[in-house]
């Protein structure tokens, strides 16, 4: 795949330089950089042959700044970071969201952090800061922000029509789970329009990783999504880990994926329980909240955290697992088996539920593929996408597990292929468990001053909501000179405007839900 | 005290001890119901609910009343005065009027009225006024939403509702709830409509808004639909009449199709309020497994499959009876 993606990249665009990179050491196969007037043919080249855009990122290198768009493959694994140079005086650059949809978000969020003006761009108003700003605040200098740009980035207005008016979904509402904001143009129950707000949970991690060392910055990434936060753990280590060359001992690979599916697990339980109070159903929240808590308390015992595990350390684990963790797990295992045929039985055979679900939010393997969605909901709309496949991390590639897939991609296959995900881990950490070597959690020759060497990185896990991507550059200091998280849960928000409309304000209610957002995920 | 009661009259003076009767058995079951709600719903979602206060939580839904009382009334500014205030009022006189007809046992009613039934319907039909008022005044889109949704959905269900009793008002050849008890003296008429049951007791369930058709109230869409404005004892209104209604709507189905105050052994009353808790119990016990159905789904229901097998129901009846 990679060698026919170089020949044919090669005659698409002429007199572009195609450089192969390590794999292994920089997360991508192919990297280019094209001039301002091949981006698009690029993005074209790209669209045809089936690629999805994973992120957009934006670095500021001083003398320029530095477009990094990188591209991905469900079917098979090839990446490619294709780089645009942009003027730091006068950042301009053309929008690739008419050809990609999931670009729309990614443009704003650099407009506003970075001030680069997207040429063509339908809206380029603020995505997180909407009480303004007077400087770019992830460029590296202070640039601040002119009158113009102030008054056009503001200039997000919801426009009333005749027959229509508008609902704020949020941002405190019951359904949001915590604090999205989703405005609502309706037709009396009718959706005609679905502009999420973002930014009420906004706290610039990737600012503040510019500023602590790796170390430091560790306990940040359970708080982004914290309901997942062990799949960020995973993900943030295994990439510094990667940067840095560090090699982790079997025993720790396996604790990791069991640690790591077990939070899946409490995850998907929560999703459940949450999905169905979005229903109006009540109690089933109460009864997965009981199973959650089998899980809080083992993993209690071995993090010392309920919620915002930081567990995982560069080179292994905070502290060895102890036989009451196995015993735990064991026990966890069992029960939890057999709680499926009682969640079926409440919940998947229900009428109602069904009615609800079936046919609600239908997302097309093409849908799915422009809005680059990930996790679950991709999988819901039956493309076998799985980063425990594909690019296993920790002990993940020693597993042997299915990856379930939907045939509608509606909301009630994403339920299904939730629930059949937690089987499958189940199934994982029975096999991690099998498999326990014996020996140190900690490698040998961790480095207490983590300095990585000069380059970058784009490492992805599967969390418990897709696909998360770290894009890390190293400029050899002890402090990441940018990461960038591409977070799963901003991706899948994105496609709801578009499932969103034309349906009833309860469905889109049940569309929001089954997406499975964390909001302090999304606002970063 | 002969003189008093000979100026005023006794029928009168029936109504007015009656009425203060009415009024203290709301407030009762009103407290019954949400202590027996939390109770139900906690034995279902496997936890105890209310333990803290008097045995068994008994005196907690006091406890509640007390804080609602104690709570600043507050009246957003935006709001249209007149009907903001007038909603949680207007919505419990229906309620009030419900309770006179209705028979508790043979000797324990306010007034027979020989058009029982119609009065009971012709006045729960103007609760969706003080609903429509409540969410129009409140001058908030979720509550006018809710409201929109509650007008909507108690029109589809009266009609079924009022075709559902209908048949048994043929077999009892009366609208008097009296003669309808008298009527099943030797079975009861579930016996004989058993269809006509089931379709009295969805469209009840609807009619109070409750799961699975709770959408004028729908938490999770619309915040708390037409009450989202109201606080204190204003919304402690709405609650009350809410939990009378589920009352009444069993005592109903248990005047018409269970026999009312009909039973050995016990005393009639305690029949009465034996079936009408337990039919009560149903409804809570639906609220806590299921979930809530779509807008048009929940009209699809009522006009594609109730008010059919209700008129076709009604039908037969006839046709045998004049046989």
């Amino acid at each position: 795949m990679v060698e026919s993606i170089k020949t044919e990249l090669g005659a698409a665009l002429q007199g572009v330089e195609i450089a192969e990179a390590n794999y292994l050491e920089r997360g991508y196969h192919l990297s280019l950089e094209v001039a301002s007037g091949e981006l698009l043919n690029a993005a074209r080249f790209f669209d045809e042959r089936g690629f999805y855009l994973a992120a957009i990122v934006c670095v500021d290198y001083r003398e320029y700044l530095e477009l990094v768009y990188l591209f991905a493959n469900h079917a098979s694994l090839c990446k490619v970071k294709v780089t645009l140079k942009v003027d730091p005086a006068k950042p301009v650059a053309p929008t690739i969201s008419a050809i990609f949809d999931c670009a729309y978000w990614h443009e704003r969020e650099i407009r506003e952090f970075y001030g680069v003006l997207f040429d063509g761009h339908p809206n380029m108003t603020y995505l997180f800061l909407h009480d303004g700003i007077d400087f770019y605040p992830l460029r590296k200098e202070q640039i601040p922000v002119t009158d113009d740009d102030k008054r056009a980035l503001g200039s997000f207005r919801p426009g009333e029509g005749e027959d229509t008016f508008f609902v704020n979904l949020g941002p405190q509402h019951p359904s949001t789970h915590g604090v999205l904001r989703v405005v609502l143009k309706m037709d009396g129950e009718y959706i005609e329009e679905a502009q999420p707000v973002l930014g009420y949970l906004h706290r610039m991690h990737e600012k503040m990783a510019e500023n602590r060392s790796y170390l430091q910055f560790l306990p940040n990434t359970g708080r982004m999504d914290y309901l997942g936060p062990m799949a960020f753990n995973l993900g943030y280590v295994t990439a510094v880990e990667r940067l840095c060359g560090i090699p982790v001992p079997d025993r720790a690979n396996c604790v990791r994926v069991i640690a790591t599916e077990l939070n899946r697990i409490s995850s998907h339980l929560l999703w459940l329980g949450a999905y169905l109070a979005d229903l109006g159903a009540l109690t089933p929240f109460l009864f997965v909240f009981d199973d959650r808590e089998q899980i809080n308390d083992i993993l209690e015992g071995i993090t010392g955290s309920r919620l915002t595990y930081c567990y995982f350390r560069f080179g292994g684990l905070y502290n060895d697992v102890e036989e009451a963790f196995i015993a735990g797990t064991k026990a966890f295992i069992e029960r939890m088996r057999s709680r499926f045929s009682l969640y079926e039985k409440l919940v998947g055979g229900n009428v109602i539920f069904i009615n609800r679900t079936r046919g609600i939010g239908v997302i097309t393997k093409e849908r799915a593929r422009k809005q680059a969605v990930s996790g679950p909901v991709l999988r819901g709309a039956g493309i076998p996408m799985d980063m425990r496949k594909t690019e296993p991390c920790a002990a993940y590639g020693e597993m042997d597990f299915d990856v379930p897939v939907g045939t509608r991609g509606d909301a009630l296959d994403i339920y299904h292929v939730r629930i059949r995900e937690m089987e499958n881990a189940l199934k994982i950490i029975e096999q991690a468990l099998a498999r326990l070597p014996e020996g140190p959690v900690m490698a040998e020759k961790a480095p207490k001053k983590l300095k990585p060497p000069k380059g970058d990185l784009y490492h992805t896990v599967e969390t418990p909501r897709g696909e998360l991507g770290i894009y890390i550059v190293s400029d050899e200091s002890d402090k990441p000179y940018r990461m960038k998280w591409r977070v799963p849960s901003f991706s899948n928000l994105m496609i709801f405007p578009e499932l969103a409309k034309g349906n009833l304000l309860a469905d889109a209610v049940a569309i929001l839900g089954s997406l499975d957002l964390v909001i302090p995920e999304i606002d970063r | 005290m002969e003189q008093i009661v000979n100026m005023i009259g006794r029928e009168t003076l029936k109504t007015i001890v009656g009425l203060i009767g009415v009024l203290v058995f709301v407030v009762f079951n009103a407290l019954i119901l949400t202590w027996a709600e939390r109770k139900v719903a906690g034995h279902m979602q496997r936890r105890i609910g209310p333990k803290e206060v008097g045995p068994y939580g008994l005196i907690q839904p006091i406890a509640d009343a007390i804080k609602l009382l104690g709570k600043e009334i507050l009246t957003p500014r935006e709001v249209d005065r007149p009907l903001y205030y007038l909603a949680p009022i207007l919505i419990f006189v229906p309620v009030l009027v419900s309770f006179i007809v209705i028979p508790f046992d043979a000797s324990l009613q306010v007034k027979d009225i020989n058009v029982g039934i119609l009065v009971i319907l012709a006045f729960s039909s103007l609760s969706v006024f003080s609903i429509l008022m409540a969410g129009w005044g409140s001058n908030n889109k979720y509550a006018l939403i809710g409201a929109i949704r509650s007008v909507a959905q108690n029109i589809a269900y009266e009609i079924p509702l009022l075709l559902a009793l209908l048949p048994v008002i043929m077999m009892a050849n009366s609208f008097s709830l009296k003669t309808i008890v008298e009527a099943q003296k030797g079975l009861w008429f579930v016996v004989y409509q058993p269809l006509a049951f089931c379709i009295y007791f969805i469209s009840a369930v609807a009619e109070t808004n409750r799961t699975p058709f709770d959408l004028p109230e729908a938490e999770s869409e619309l915040v708390a639909g037409y009450h989202t404005e109201y606080s204190g004892m204003r919304f402690a209104l709405f609650f009350l009449a809410e939990y009378t209604n589920i009352f009444i709507v069993s005592a109903i189905a248990v005047t018409f199709f269970l026999g009312g105050y009909q039973g050995p052994f016990l005393p009639g009353i305690i029949w009465f309020l034996l079936k009408s808790y337990l039919l009560v119990f149903v409804i809570i016990w639906l609220r806590w497994t299921y979930p809530r159905v779509r807008f048009d789904q929940l009209l699809n229901v009522s006009w594609k499959a109730l008010i059919p097998l209700a008129f076709i129901n009604l039908l037969i009846t006839g046709g045998l009876l004049k046989l």
